[in-house]
């Protein structure tokens, strides 16, 4: 299914604005296929409008964006069909439906219920704690369950290019060290990654590439590896303005 | 009399129930109250009330023709007065008013076109009875709590139990990540206000058949906002046993006190369960926040 090029994201000057508020001028992406690809980048710097933005719940003023050589819809329904799927950031599980159902809404588009319930039974495998907690209530888990949670429900749509939020956000650092841990294991089955993340060390360290975000533009783009060695990155990382940089 | 009193009220209460789940299934996904359902079922009532006398229907197919009619009205309720606010973002307070423009729009065009007058049904069962024991119960009386409970059953099990169900829940609580799960959420919504629009069709028929059919007969819907609000907004289980508690109490204080302070007993009612559960006896959500 590899492109010749093998680029599998494209994201191509893209401009959104909240209002007055231009939150992402001309930004432009690329992820290729099997990679895990961050956007680091301060509170602010416009990583989930990025994200939201692709997921189709926030619309582009201008600039384009193609997944798997086609145009990607711009509907939030119709995303998913294409193969992106969110993890939003803070989790947003259903907190009035049960785990299970949860994870039943990832697979909402899906028509094979064989092959769901198989999905379930691999979810159940990959986070153990799912299984004991599936007839429970979405809202009565702790931070990290629902990230497991919430990373296991977009999975179960069968995704392509999983877009991830913030998963680190809000969770003990122990629980942090297990999200990389899954994220990167996820790149190993195959799916390739978007990830947003505000703790840049950690996400770069499983990056092949990545971008750092400032004030809605991309300041900086290199491998993983790269970045790390970058002095600026740790600044940028800090949050200071690319004028200070400069 | 005790027992003649207790299945009119559960009959009363059926009804109620039946509509305030109905408000209480739109509530929850559009978040606001919709003024307009009343009148979606006051226009069921007069359905039911043709098809019954003007096209000799019998009654189960009238039954069917006018939750049929309700529905489409209800999702047209939807696309002409509530879709393109949705479309984009506009405050609950402007869907209010929209639905109050819609209710009234829609009394005067009754007004104007079939009258003022009050439509009798024709007398079906509204004489019979049964002998249960030793007290006679009206034979409408369990004709409703029948077809109500029935209704009732059947809803709470598509809510609960399939995938589209599952999905109106889901929307119901965060209708952006529905999306990104790949709900359409036009559909959802058009779904939504079709169950509340068949449940606006059956009450419109047990109503008309107790109460006949007239223009301002949208008013009982009071009662199931009132029920809807006792029970929780935007709760099931919630709105079926405020619809239940409201009407055996109307029941109980009709017979026993006197039936010119019914409604006077029900909002005062409203206000003490409001005073001391603000949220309801179910209200929404509360079973995680444990």
């Amino acid at each position: 299914m590899a492109k010749a090029d093998g680029v599998h994201l494209s994201v191509d000057g893209i401009n959104v604005f909240y209002g007055n508020i231009h939150a992402l001028s001309d930004v432009s992406l690329k992820v290729d296929e099997g990679q895990i690809v961050s956007m680091v980048g301060a509170n602010g710097a416009g990583k989930s409008t990025l994200l939201m933005t692709l997921a189709g719940v926030l619309k582009a003023k201008s600039g384009s964006v193609t997944f798997d050589g086609a145009p990607l819809p711009d509907a939030p329904h119709r995303v998913l069909a294409a193969g992106v799927c969110l993890v939003p950031e803070r989790r947003r599980l259903y907190a009035n439906l049960t785990v299970r159902e949860n994870l039943m809404m990832g697979a909402h588009l899906r028509k094979n219920k064989a092959e769901i319930n198989e999905d379930l039974e691999r979810m159940m495998d990959l986070f153990p704690i799912i299984r004991e907690r599936v007839k429970q209530y979405a809202g009565t888990l702790s931070g990290g369950e629902q990230q497991m949670v919430a990373i296991a429900r977009g999975l179960m749509g069968r995704p392509k290019l999983l877009l991830m939020d913030e998963p680190s956000l809000g969770l003990a650092p122990l629980i942090i060290q297990q999200v990389f841990e899954t994220v990167a294991g996820l790149k190993r089955q195959g799916i390739t990654i978007l990830l947003a993340e505000q703790n840049a060390f950690q996400s770069l360290e499983i990056s092949d590439y990545a971008y750092v975000l400032e004030t809605g533009h991309i300041a900086l783009e290199g491998t993983g590896q790269e970045l790390l060695a970058d002095e600026r990155v740790r600044e940028a990382y800090l949050g200071v303005r690319q004028k200070a940089i400069d | 009399m005790f027992m003649q009193t207790l299945v009119t009220g559960v009959a009363v209460g059926g009804v109620y129930a039946l509509m305030a789940v109905g408000y209480s299934l739109i509530f929850s996904i559009l978040n606001f109250s919709n003024f307009a359902y009343g009148s979606i079922i006051m226009l069921a009532s007069y359905v039911g009330y043709f098809s019954l006398t003007s096209y000799g229907m019998p009654f189960p197919l009238a039954v069917v023709v006018t939750m049929l009619g309700a529905a489409a009205l209800s999702l047209l309720n939807e696309r002409i007065s509530y879709s393109s606010l949705r479309k984009r973002n506009a405050p609950s307070l402007y869907f209010m008013i929209s639905a109050m423009g819609t209710s009234i729009f829609l009394e005067n065009m009754v007004y104007a076109t079939i009258g003022a007058s009050f439509k009798a049904y024709p007398p079906l069962f509204t004489q019979a009875t049964v002998k249960l024991g030793s007290s006679t119960i009206g034979k409408l009386d369990l004709f409703a709590i029948i077809f109500s409970f029935t209704a009732i059953f059947i809803l709470n099990y598509y809510i609960n139990h399939t995938r589209t169900g599952i999905a109106i829940r889901a929307a119901s609580y965060d209708s952006t990540i529905a999306q990104i799960n790949g709900v359409n959420l036009t559909y959802v919504i058009g779904l939504v206000f079709i169950l509340a629009g068949l449940l606006a069709g059956l009450s419109g028929v047990f109503l008309g058949l107790k109460y006949m059919a007239y223009p301002t007969m949208g008013w009982i819907t009071n009662k199931a906002y009132v029920s809807a609000v006792i029970g929780g907004l935007g709760s099931l289980p919630g709105a079926v046993v405020g619809g239940l508690i409201l009407g055996v109490l109307e029941s109980l204080v009709s017979v026993y006190i006197s039936s010119t302070i019914r409604d006077v007993f029900s909002f005062s009612f409203l206000i003490c369960i409001l005073l001391f559960m603000p949220s309801g006896l179910f209200g929404k959500y509360l079973e995680e926040k444990v």
